[in-house]
């Protein structure tokens, strides 16, 4: 039982890159209502393939990228909160889906932060504090994955 | 007038004019910077702003390697023509005689068949200048008449030198006139045009150097 | 002649001083300037001529500050600078020019031409010649208190989500405290994870520190826009909280126009000096490692390269203390080929990316950074500003370059020793 982000992230850090994609779809697809955009969804479903080949996983990643871009707040700009968290859902797409090694800390966790920080926007916006649930259910989310 | 009465009359009474010109619109332009004064600046330094002021005073004439690739020509050009314009102008012993007769100095002066090739040069690097001026589209675009008069006012005297020096074309005495004439043009015109910057570029660069010193930046 | 023409004009003689008259007295149209502007050099439009950009303002000094001129203009002899010339000024001013500096670098005689658009940018303004996004972001950050609308129960929420994430409190309004940390809204909304990033390195290294409610905004529209009297309310209400909290020193964020804002320009706009230091993020860090209370472990082993910010590096002098930092945590950092002071800018600085006039050009002078990173080819990009890092992203992605770009400080915070 996974009961805080030490254990949390010691277990990701066993993991290995294709695993670790593996556990951050699942907690993308958690917060996935959070996002309008297809094409976040059509990649996670590519990531979800255990068998996904090389391309495939780079193509989706690419369709995420540009989503996240159309999807940030602009300097400058008034900022929308619904609207940030559908960019912090695609910015955890873009982490599930990145080879391990090239983001800090690896790609599950970051994939992790992102969908807490999806959460965060959305409840600035309804004025609930659901963002600190999020984590428990990122907790059972990776205990069940690693229990499966 | 005859030939003897208009040299002497250039060589006198024009000069003085001309030279009261170039003198009093030198000190008038540089005048009219520095009264607009500057506010001090109440951040906290960083670095020393009188430092980095005098040295891009003299590193700014260093251009660095990006730029110096990306702008050879220019660069190139602009470098012979600036230093053959000082090699002839100062070590040319009729013009240090020149200096001797009014300011009282005096100093080696160079063979003549360096000055003579070393105004070849310029004379060439001027008038790539000027193609480059006119064939460049940035440059095209930036220019005004008055870099063409400037340009103009600036080869004059090298062209007019050469010409007096080999006596080519009209009397000695002519020739001289002309040449003469030409650098009393270039001293008059001197104040009321870019040309200024031989005496400003001190303070622009100092200005510039200054301001990124007291942040500690080199300039 | 309109009232806000008017205005225009009569703020254009304001802002000449002596450099700025050095400088067009100086300037030799020798076109150097073109080649050191990657808007520019990205184009090939002379138009974006650093120099050219100030014609409205060249003309307004010839009038009124040189003999000849002023001789000109009594005479009729001279041409006005008219509203509809400030109109087409406008994209070279603000859509074509980041403030990046690196003209004035160049430019042979000397001339600061950053520094003179900075203050052209007062005159567009007043003369009613400024982008429509930069307005509404200045508007915003006057009566909002961010540019981006950012207020501060969601700067609380991001707090608190952070403060779950790491496992340890922020310290907001606590008096006191030797540090004040400001945020700009382009960290607050794209990039959060900073704060936890900050969070753990302080605690780690036993930094005093504090978030002030009342005064959060790093970034000052007023300096994009060029609004003296915006940007020096703004600084104030800095001024005021630092003040307040009794704090020894604000830290500036991972944002370059933020840096020049409230570290260089700052003082002089609100007309008196500070009685505390300001310190850039990178800077404090880099004065934790000296002091070894920075302890990392473990390095990227990935190839990586660093962008300069331009107004952190060029425009702001801090070069040096990022490349120590990730010499910390990187063992195969490579320098682009032109770096440190000399680097080129982003293409998004300055206000450009706040105005979506400016969308088209500014992805094209990304390509500047393009070329650079194709000489350099990283795993990785490490910068220090979240500006330049939404620039970056949106240019890699939309010339399919497959290059993480990552944030020095949360880079330096993911290496933090454990205990």
């Amino acid at each position: 039982m996974i009961t805080n982000d030490r254990e949390f992230r010691a277990v990701l850090d066993g993991l290995d890159a294709r695993q670790q994609r593996l556990a951050a779809v699942r907690f993308v697809e958690d917060v996935l209502p959070l996002c309008t955009d297809e094409r976040i969804n059509r990649a996670m479903v590519v990531a979800a393939d255990g068998g996904a080949s090389a391309t495939a996983l780079a193509d989706a990643l690419k369709s995420v990228k540009a989503a996240t871009i159309d999807c940030h707040a602009r300097c400058g700009a008034e900022g929308d909160w619904d609207a940030q968290a559908g960019y912090f859902v695609a910015r955890a797409a873009i982490a599930a889906l990145t080879p391990l090694g090239q983001l800090p800390g690896g790609s599950a966790w970051q994939a992790a932060m992102s969908c807490r920080m999806a959460q965060t926007s959305k409840s600035i916006v309804s004025g609930e504090n659901s963002g600190e649930l999020e984590s428990e259910r990122q907790y059972a989310i990776l205990s069940a994955y690693m229990n499966s | 007038m005859s030939e003897p009465e208009l040299l002497i009359w250039i060589r006198g009474p024009a000069l003085q004019i001309a030279t009261v010109i170039f003198l009093l619109g030198v000190v008038v332009r540089i005048f009219e910077i520095l009264v607009l004064g500057r506010k001090p600046n109440l951040a906290e330094a960083r670095g020393s702003a009188v430092a980095g002021g005098l040295r891009t005073v003299f590193a700014r004439s260093i251009p660095d390697r990006g730029t110096l690739q990306r702008s050879t020509f220019n660069l190139v050009a602009g470098y012979i023509f600036h230093t053959g314009i000082f090699i002839t102008l100062l070590f040319f012993a009729p013009h240090i005689l020149l200096f001797q007769d009014t300011l009282g100095l005096s100093w080696p002066s160079l063979p003549t068949q360096v000055i003579d090739a070393t105004t070849v040069v310029t004379i060439i690097a001027l008038l790539a200048v000027l193609v480059h001026r006119v064939a460049h589209r940035v440059m095209r675009y930036l220019s005004r008449f008055q870099d063409y008069l400037v340009w103009l006012v600036t080869i004059l005297p090298m062209v007019t030198g050469y010409l007096a020096f080999h006596r080519i074309g009209l009397t000695p005495q002519h020739l001289i006139t002309i040449h003469i004439a030409s650098v009393e043009l270039l001293m008059v015109v001197f104040p009321f045009t870019k040309l200024m910057h031989a005496f400003t570029l001190f303070f622009a660069r100092y200005y510039n150097g200054a301001m990124a010193g007291y942040k500690g930046v080199n300039s | 002649m309109t009232a806000s023409l008017e205005r225009g004009l009569h703020a254009f003689k304001e802002q000449i001083d002596a450099p700025v008259a050095s400088f067009f007295t100086s300037c030799v149209r020798c076109g150097l300037c073109a080649e050191a502007c990657l808007f520019f050099t990205e184009t090939g439009d002379p138009s974006y001529t650093p120099i050219h950009k100030l014609e409205p303002l060249r003309r307004v000094w010839k009038q009124e500050y040189t003999f000849w001129g002023r001789l000109a203009k009594a005479v009729g002899l001279s041409k006005p600078v008219t509203d509809t010339e400030l109109a087409q000024w406008e994209t070279l001013v603000y859509d074509s020019c980041t403030l990046c500096g690196r003209c004035s670098m160049v430019c042979p005689v000397g001339n600061d031409i950053a520094y003179m658009i900075r203050r052209m940018r007062e005159g567009m303004a007043a003369a009613g010649h400024a982008p429509e996004g930069l307005i509404g972001a200045t508007t915003r950050a006057v009566t909002i208190g961010s540019p981006m609308g950012v207020k501060l129960p969601a700067l609380l929420a991001q707090i608190g989500h952070t403060e779950k994430d790491i496992g340890m409190k922020i310290p907001v309004d606590v008096a006191g405290a030797d540090y004040m940390l400001l945020l700009s809204s382009m960290e607050i909304m794209n990039f959060p994870e900073f704060i936890g990033a900050v969070a753990k390195i302080f605690s780690k290294a036993g930094v005093s520190w504090t978030i002030s409610s009342e005064a959060f905004e790093a970034t000052n529209s007023g300096i994009q826009i060029g609004v003296s009297e915006i940007a020096a309310q703004l600084v104030q209400r800095i001024v005021d909280a630092a003040e307040k909290l009794k704090v020894k020193s604000v830290i500036s964020p991972e944002c370059g126009h933020a840096y020049m804002a409230i570290r260089w320009e700052g003082p002089n706009l609100i007309g008196k000096p500070y009685n505390f230091k300001v310190v850039h993020i990178l800077e404090l860090l880099d004065d934790l490692r000296k002091q070894g209370r920075l302890k990392t472990s473990g390095k990227e082993t990935q190839r990586l390269t660093y962008h300069d910010p331009c107004q952190i590096a060029r425009r702001g002098g801090v070069v040096d203390q990022p490349r120590n930092l990730i010499n910390m945590v990187a063992e195969n950092f490579v320098e682009m080929p032109e770096t440190g002071t000399m680097n080129w800018c982003c293409g998004a600085g300055g206000g450009v990316s706040a105005n979506e006039r400016a969308d088209e050009l500014r992805l094209a002078a990304f390509k500047r950074k393009k070329k650079q990173l194709d000489v350099v080819r990283p795993d990785a990009l490490v910068s220090a500003c979240s500006n330049c890092r939404i620039q970056l992203e949106d240019g890699l992605e939309e010339n399919n370059m497959d290059i993480p770009v990552l944030s020095l400080t949360e880079t330096i915070a993911e290496h933090l020793v454990d205990d």
